[in-house]
């Protein structure tokens, strides 16, 4: 067992996190919120120098062939920014998503993903699915020349500004099934597409889809194949949420740090008052789990998939979320009226963590995960024999 | 990173859950598994054979029959003994004095005593804590002053857990009394037969007797028994604490507990229907496996990562924290699973286990009291995050 981050990892995360910190300070977080594309593509360029676009593409696409875990780390620096970027749902997802599908299409679409020169949209959420892999209400049918879609996508991030949606549908079955999901391409120009402009709480700009017999470009309809593709893009959004959040909690955690050291009242700090201690630790202790359960995720992302692998992933997600809430929630209570302003950071870190905690489902869907790797009549939970 | 188990380790992983098969006695396994805490026999019996393989020692060296196992093994052993469940070797000879005696102590000391504590020859208890010393231990006022080539000791020691049934204690006692606080404090080892010891019953909440007061008066102690230097005994108390770490966390004890409470729910049935069928029961409990995961990784992380414990210097207070929360919430949970019947007084060794549930969960209020409470330990996370 080893939780060391190996070199290449750790200049990573320092170079991410020294560029982030110069380019994308309060000032130019609050101006790119404001402004009406609500992400900065110079920001994004300067990440794709870095090699992020590359890294979770495998080497014979063009791309680092990085592991989860190198996402992980990315995702982190990110998190500690509260930058808007489409790395997860617009690269490392689809990625993911090709790769299990193979093919001439996800061929293509890797390298020029790899090469930063084009960007897809996750689209797998729906009104009523609630982040659940399973819940697929869109449909596809053939007719006779393409596959047509129709139905409706909720919160694709950064859906408006990507080259192409990566939309799973339904080929056979009902809208809850895990067999007849399937995943395809569809041009932003598509007729029938409509896609509805929204920001969500903590200014990731968004979109609903609505689709109407709309023409798209089959990625993996087989059953199989289909299945393997939206878990994978799952399972490492999964675990790139987890460390963006994690990322997230550190900042809060930082803020407050400093806060407490450098606020003033009846004549001494306030961090020297007991009570803020104790608030403080408990927060730290949060993180410390959060950060076990974020590299848990990364590396569970990449290991076969089976039910240890996958309850493990929920765990995280479960853990993170709560541990995360609970983070950003006292980071604003110990720093009093200051916490509450628009213009002080640390409430920020809430509407991110609000956004992040219901992406890929509420804690309903982690349980009912957690609970069906459960072996329920044996002593044994199983679980940490993948340890 | 990589959080897998390598081929000797699960090999080893293997080795012990056979031993543990094949040798633990069924009736030593099934009072654990009702709800009993191990009796001296108990343990006595199991660390024998234990020691047959140098487990019951299992990180001292083998020349004092130890099996100089590594952190991973360790960590391996002991989660594997608490999920049987069977009893863990004696906290107070294998993880306390033992490495004191290896790191202070003479070869004569070594020799005389280390492969004894082994074999549970001799049964230590710890005399650390006073009426007036509890988590500030060095305001300890128990006197040792020298006669000739005798310590000859007066005081009062609190809280002495398993006292009754000890053969010795080790203890700290003030030695200079002109010194204050840390300075001046030696590290004595006090047959509990000699004259002048008076071991009185302290009965816990539980209904049980666990604790003890033991009184010191005019007791001759050998200044042979004396380990470390004078005045170094706060040295060896902030190295014993420091050692305690390995097991502070509980997972395997959490674990074992948590397949108890599934084992009830599935066989209990309250308004007709089984408690495994109650949503909101399996919720909380996916709730607590997930959480004890992340207790589990993050007690990986810290015993085996020295850069996770540079950056978290009182990483044992984190674990300590959420260890003893979580254990603390499985046995309320355990109690709830009990329903009415778990608030019967029972002598009877022969029932069920359900109404010892509730001795357990009394028990385990001490957790967070015990080896420096919560609000030290929180002080302590604070202290490494505001100075």
């Amino acid at each position: 067992m080893d939780f060391e981050l190996n070199d290449e990892q750790r200049a990573l995360h320092d170079s991410l996190t020294r560029l982030l910190s110069d380019r994308h300070d309060a000032e130019t977080r609050r101006r790119i919120a404001a402004s009406p594309a609500g992400w900065s593509e110079p920001l994004w360029r300067q990440l794709v120098e870095l090699g992020l676009a590359a890294l979770p593409v495998a080497a014979a696409h063009g791309g680092l062939g990085g592991r989860t875990e190198d996402l992980m780390v990315a995702m982190q620096a990110i998190g500690g920014s509260l930058a808007a970027v489409p790395l997860l749902g617009g690269v490392a997802m689809p990625a993911a998503a090709l790769q299990a599908a193979g093919g001439d299409a996800a061929g293509r679409w890797l390298a020029a993903l790899a090469a930063g020169d084009a960007r897809l949209a996750w689209a797998h959420d729906e009104p009523e699915g609630d982040g659940r892999a399973d819940w697929v209400a869109v449909r596809a049918r053939h007719d006779g020349q393409s596959w047509r879609l129709d139905g409706r996508k909720a919160a694709v991030h950064h859906g408006e500004s990507a080259d192409r949606l990566l939309i799973s549908a339904r080929v056979r079955g009902d809208d809850g099934d895990e067999d007849g999901r399937a995943l395809f391409l569809v041009a932003p120009d598509a007729p029938g597409l409509q896609r509805r402009g929204l920001r969500l709480i903590d200014g990731t700009p968004a979109c609903e889809l609505t689709l109407q017999g709309v023409p798209a470009e089959p990625v993996a309809v087989e059953g199989d194949v289909a299945a393997r593709a939206i878990d994978a893009a799952l399972a490492v959004g999964m675990a790139g949420c987890c460390a963006e959040l994690l990322g997230a909690m550190e900042m809060a955690l930082a803020l407050t740090v400093d806060y407490l050291q450098t606020r003033r009242q009846f004549g001494r700090a306030i961090g020297d008052n007991q009570a803020l201690r104790h608030a403080l630790a408990d927060m730290q202790v949060s993180l410390e789990m959060a950060r076990s359960m974020a590299m848990l995720a990364a590396v569970q992302a990449d290991a076969p998939t089976g039910p240890a692998a996958r309850a493990d992933l929920h765990r995280a997600k479960l853990v993170v979320d709560r541990h995360a809430r609970a983070v950003a929630e006292a980071a604003i209570q110990l720093h009093g009226g200051i916490g509450m302003t628009e213009e002080y950071a640390v409430g920020h870190v809430l509407r991110r963590v609000l956004v992040l905690e219901t992406t890929f489902g509420e804690a309903d869907v982690h349980v009912a995960a957690i609970e069906r790797s459960a072996p329920w009549n044996s002593i044994s939970s199983g679980a940490s024999c993948s340890v | 990173m990589n959080l897998d188990l390598t081929p000797e380790q699960s090999a080893f992983r293997d080795e012990v859950r056979a031993f543990i098969r094949e040798r633990l006695p069924p009736d030593i396994r099934e009072r654990l598994r009702l709800g009993y805490l191990p009796r001296k026999q108990d343990t006595v019996r199991w660390q024998r054979i234990l020691a047959e393989r140098g487990w019951a020692a299992p990180h001292w060296p083998r020349a004092y029959g130890g099996a100089e196992l590594g952190q991973v093994e360790r960590i391996i052993l002991l989660e594997e003994l608490q999920r049987a469940p069977a009893p863990v070797p004696q906290v107070f000879n294998i993880n306390m004095l033992g490495p004191v005696l290896l790191q202070f102590g003479t070869e004569e000391q070594k020799a005389r005593f280390l492969p004894r504590l082994a074999n549970l020859d001799l049964w230590f208890c710890q005399g650390f804590s006073e009426p007036g010393a509890g988590s500030d231990l060095a305001s300890l006022r128990t006197v040792a002053l020298r006669d000739g080539d005798h310590y000859v000791v007066n005081g009062q020691k609190i809280w002495t857990s398993t006292a009754h049934v000890a053969d010795w204690m080790f203890a700290l006692v003030r030695t200079d009394a002109q010194s204050q606080r840390h300075r001046g404090i030696s590290f004595l080892l006090i047959d509990l037969k000699s004259p002048g010891v008076t071991v009185r019953p302290i009965r816990s909440i539980d209904g049980a007797h666990h604790l003890n007061e033991v009184f010191l008066q005019d007791v001759r102690v050998p200044v042979d028994n004396r380990v470390g230097e004078e005045g170094q005994g706060w040295e060896c108390a902030r190295f014993l604490l420091a050692n305690e770490r390995s097991g502070i966390a509980n997972v395997g004890a959490c674990r074992e507990r948590l397949g108890h409470a599934r084992e009830l729910a599935a066989r209990t049935r309250r308004g007709g229907r089984l408690l495994s069928d109650d949503p909101h029961l399996r919720h909380e409990l996916a709730l607590l496996d997930a959480e004890l995961r992340a207790l589990e990784v993050t007690n990986q992380r810290f015993l085996l990562t020295p850069s996770a414990q540079a950056a978290m210097p009182a990483f044992a207070s984190v674990l300590k924290l959420r260890g003893t929360a979580l254990q603390q919430q499985l046995h309320g949970l355990l109690v709830r699973l009990g329903g009415a019947a778990v608030r019967e007084h029972v002598d009877d060794e022969d029932v069920d286990g359900v109404p010892h549930l509730v001795e357990r969960y009394l028990f385990a209020r001490a957790g967070s009291i015990y080896g420096g409470t919560s609000e030290i330990q929180r002080d302590l996370v604070a202290r490494t995050l505001l100075g």
